[in-house]
């Protein structure tokens, strides 16, 4: 009996695993840094595009349609967070607040004003970067340590004030009732049409991102992390392209956070607090800092991880905390993406063997 | 409406408070000198101090005094094993690996202390009974006399111990010139691994002397750490002088705070006080021997 | 006029004199050097220069307009190159890219239109690229090209920056040391290099120890000790000057 249940779980496995394990062949390694900046890489990406096209496909099953989900809307704040951290090699520990305040500008919009939802997107990027405007000024003086702490000082400011502003924001309890994202009419009511929609956004802003890293303000952010004398000294007001970073990477926050609230349905200020800054911030450190894949990479690999987690319980966040710990010491650099991979791989299979043997599939 | 009458009561509560901030301060700085390093695990060491005081005290019935004893030894115990496990395997990383690191230590020793000690928030009994006393026209927690005098006392032990001990003079010498240090044979990491235990250590006391006036959870520690932190910043980032004297400072400018604006804001007043003191004087009140003027 | 003018420049630092009322000029076109003894001030006449400081008193002319207190990438904007005792090549990046931040101030491009790649954008990149690799190959580092910056050996990363600084087209280039922790024949091919560049017009203002790459190459000579001024010349006329002598003897051996 056993031998034959065994038999049948593998033939399913390889079915499911096939995208993966050819996704690790394709994504690039940590020493390809220089090379996808060229036009050889082109044919690569395509691959990827068709990968992300028919992942949902292959695979039906719709918990991990919804955390593609969410690892889509993760990689979009990932990734203008990776402009800010990977690239201009400033430090922010209080993206999670730029992400609430789109959350909740959308929320807020679309409830109470019954402003359309596509609008509500716009504001609520719109909204994040004039946040990021006004803090950046003074913040973005500061270095290391120093930014660090002041970045997360503003995530707990911003967590003070949602929480005491009840009559805006709904304080602890959070808004309900947000209606699903829709375009013309079309509602993107189910996770597949959801997952479509985030990844559509993660592949606009992935084009812009790179097209802007291709470009002389690129090479700003690169000049600005690697030497600011040296780019004072080339004329870049290093000053400027700090804020610009800083404000371009909360717009990108305030997209996801708008798309995060459609999604979920409700806003409330739990979410947004240093735990998820840090999250964000471990995204962009393990896909490897210094690349655009990196970050959504990072994501998938990390929201895989929580939801793996989350089967045990309590237990979930002391062995995230070890976890953290351990992938800091051994991947500083990021997970050779192939090896991360290829880990993706074992731990969807292990997951899939838990669910197997708790009886469910 | 400013509740002016209500002010020394809450300058009161305040140097209380402002004791507890200076301590987990001092904590920061510690280690900071030692190390370069900000420990954002700080405050879980504050938090377990309260909470494994009431678990040897409630759960295994020992006797006050040496639950608190026992308690401050297994954090001092944390504290090392924390410096070992995390902190020398990352003592080349960049700034922001270490940040993250502290940081997916603090989760993970704050909810490891959920689950091993429950959820709840603890209150330990006061030191010398119920009664409050009244001073001058003010309640003083009897407790608040004990949180004064025991810093106070731990202040001067330290003191002596960086003075007049050779273990002590080390680490200052560390502290003020590493490399030079290191040229006379002492061990830098030997005296990250002491910095660790003795931040615990205080960061311990601190939690056994707050936990009878307010109670700790297992996710006290992380708000306490970042305003033990800002006191530091405030006070002068980096002088021993510094993170007392920022301490006090914020303690009673927070607690003076309530009189002004409504209640819930008061968290973000310590955070405010951070982005203004960044913005106008980072160098904080006394000033700091670890910012180099011409950058900022 | 001359290009760069100098007026009573005075830095203090902690109460000590770093410069003390120093005044000079360079002409276009020629090759200036700044020489003294260790401490005398050269660094920080060129940070005050080129704006990372700002001096207590006195006042800077580039081109006839006054720059004192300019922000630094408002003075390369002017036309001011520098390259840095310290090497800052910009290791996160390839070479080739390091000459195309040079040209950062010349390239047009905002913030939605090179996220959006309009086509004018593409073409500038592609002009870009290809006058960087000119640049590159004029100082022998094609081959190089798309090697990360930090894997260059210290004297190849030396003529990245001063590569660096001609792609911004400058009129005016500050030299900080550039032979220092250089070989003989390294030190030789930065002298052509550098004469090559005098050929096409542009300005060099180089401070620099070593006393026989600066006696062959400038036109003129300036030298500091204490922050003072001591002599201003022709370098044949200055390297005999009874002053510089002494003050390079202070307790020193003459090396050169």
């Amino acid at each position: 009996m056993v031998k034959q249940t065994k038999k049948e779980f593998r033939k399913r496995d390889f079915f499911y695993l096939i995208p993966l394990w050819g996704l690790s062949l394709i994504v690039p390694d940590a020493d390809d840094l220089y090379s996808y900046r060229s036009k050889e890489f082109r044919k690569r990406e395509f691959y990827y595009l068709g990968a992300v096209l028919v992942l949902p496909l292959i695979w039906p099953d719709p918990h991990f349609h919804h955390l593609m989900v969410l690892a889509g809307i993760y990689a979009i704040l990932a990734l203008g967070l990776s402009l800010f951290l990977g690239y201009a090699g400033q430090i922010s520990l209080g993206h999670a607040a730029f992400f609430g305040i789109g959350a909740y500008t959308t929320a807020i919009l679309t409830t109470r004003y019954a402003f359309p939802t596509i609008v509500a997107f716009w504001a609520s990027a719109l909204t994040a970067a004039a946040a990021a405007f006004l803090i950046g000024k003074p913040i973005l003086k500061l270095k290391g340590y120093f930014l660090a702490l002041a970045t997360l000082g503003f995530g707990e400011i911003f967590l003070v004030i949602v929480r005491e502003t009840q009559t805006l924001t709904g304080g602890v309890i959070g808004i309900f009732g947000i209606p699903w994202f829709s375009l013309a009419g079309f509602s993107f009511d189910t996770y597949l049409k959801q997952y479509y929609l985030t990844w559509g956004v993660v592949l606009g802003l992935f084009i812009f991102s790179k097209n802007l890293v291709r470009s002389k303000l690129g090479r700003a952010f690169l000049a600005v992390a690697g030497s600011e004398d040296a780019a004072r000294s080339v004329g870049i007001d290093v000053a400027q392209v700090k804020t610009g970073v800083f404000v371009l990477s909360a717009a990108f926050a305030g997209f996801a956070g708008s798309l995060f609230a459609c999604i979920m349905s409700t806003a409330n200020p739990e979410a947004f607090g240093l735990g998820f800054s840090t999250l964000i911030v471990m995204m962009v450190i393990l896909g490897g800092m210094g690349n655009l894949y990196g970050p959504i990479f990072g994501s998938i690999l990390l929201t895989c991880l929580i939801d793996i987690l989350g089967r045990y319980q309590e237990w979930s966040l002391p062995i995230y905390g070890v976890i953290l710990i351990l992938l800091l010491i051994f991947f500083p650099d990021g997970i050779g993406t192939r090896l991360g991979i290829r880990l993706i791989y074992l731990v969807g299979y292990w997951a899939k063997k838990k669910k197997r043997d708790a009886g469910k599939l | 409406m400013v509740a002016w009458s209500s002010i020394p009561q809450l300058l009161s509560s305040g140097t209380t408070l402002g004791a507890i901030y200076a301590l987990v301060a001092l904590g920061f700085v510690t280690i900071t000198r030692a190390s370069q390093i900000i420990n954002f695990a700080q405050g879980e060491f504050v938090m377990l101090g309260g909470v494994v005081t009431f678990f040897l005290l409630k759960g295994l019935n020992l006797p006050y005094a040496l639950a608190a004893l026992i308690a401050v030894m297994i954090v001092i115990v944390i504290g090392f094993l924390l410096q070992v496990t995390v902190i020398y395997p990352l003592r080349k990383a960049s700034v922001l690996i270490l940040i993250i690191a502290t940081l997916g230590a603090s989760i993970f020793l704050s909810n490891t202390s959920a689950l091993v000690f429950g959820t709840l928030p603890k209150a330990l009994p006061p030191f010398s009974g119920e009664q409050p006393l009244r001073m001058w026209g003010i309640t003083v927690v009897s407790q608040s006399i004990w949180v004064l005098g025991t810093t106070f006392l731990l202040l001067i032990v330290l003191f002596l111990l960086s003075h007049r001990t050779p273990l002590g003079k080390a680490m200052e010498a560390t502290s003020t010139d590493p490399l030079g240090a290191d040229l006379l044979g002492i061990s830098r990491n030997f005296m990250v691994f002491l910095a660790f235990g003795v931040s615990a250590g205080i960061g311990a006391c601190a939690g056994i002397l707050i936990t009878p006036i307010f109670f700790t959870s297992y996710n006290s520690g992380t708000l306490l750490a970042l305003k033990g932190f800002i006191a530091a910043v405030l006070g002068g980032w980096g002088k021993n002088s510094g993170a007392i004297l920022g301490g006090f400072a914020l303690g009673i400018i927070e607690s003076l705070s309530v009189a002004f604006i409504p209640s819930g804001y008061k968290d973000g007043v310590a955070f405010a006080v951070l982005l203004l003191i960044l913005y106008f004087r980072p160098k904080g009140i006394l000033g700091s021997p670890f910012i180099d003027s011409r950058r900022w | 006029m001359p290009l760069l003018i100098i007026k009573e420049i005075t830095k203090k630092y902690d109460g000590v004199r770093a410069l003390d009322r120093v005044s000079l000029e360079v002409e276009r076109g020629t090759i200036k050097g700044l020489m003294g003894p260790n401490g005398a001030g050269k660094s920080t006449l060129f940070h005050l220069i080129s704006g990372i400081e700002k001096p207590d008193s006195g006042k800077i002319y580039f081109k006839g307009k006054e720059m004192t207190f300019l922000e630094p990438h408002e003075i390369s904007a002017l036309g001011v190159g520098r390259t840095f005792q310290t090497v800052q090549t910009l290791g996160n990046m390839t070479v080739v890219e390091n000459i195309m931040t040079g040209m950062h101030l010349r390239l047009k491009g905002g913030l939605i239109s090179s996220g959006l790649w309009l086509p004018w954008i593409k073409k500038a990149e592609k002009e870009a690229l290809n006058e960087a690799k000119e640049i590159l190959d004029r100082f022998g580092l094609l081959g190089r090209w798309k090697s990360p910056a930090s894997q260059l050996p210290l004297g190849k990363q030396k003529l990245l920056e001063l590569g660096r600084a001609l792609a911004m087209k400058s009129e005016l280039i500050l030299l900080d040391e550039p032979a220092s922790g250089l070989t003989p024949v390294e030190i030789q091919q930065l002298s052509e290099t550098i004469c090559q560049l005098k050929k096409e017009g542009i300005t060099l203002f180089i401070v620099e120890h070593h006393m026989g790459m600066v006696v062959e190459i400038a036109d003129e000579v300036a030298v500091l000790d204490n922050g003072k001024l001591i002599a201003d010349g022709p370098p044949d006329a200055v390297r005999k000057d009874s002053k510089v002598i002494e003050a390079y003897m202070k307790g020193k051996r003459v090396d050169a």
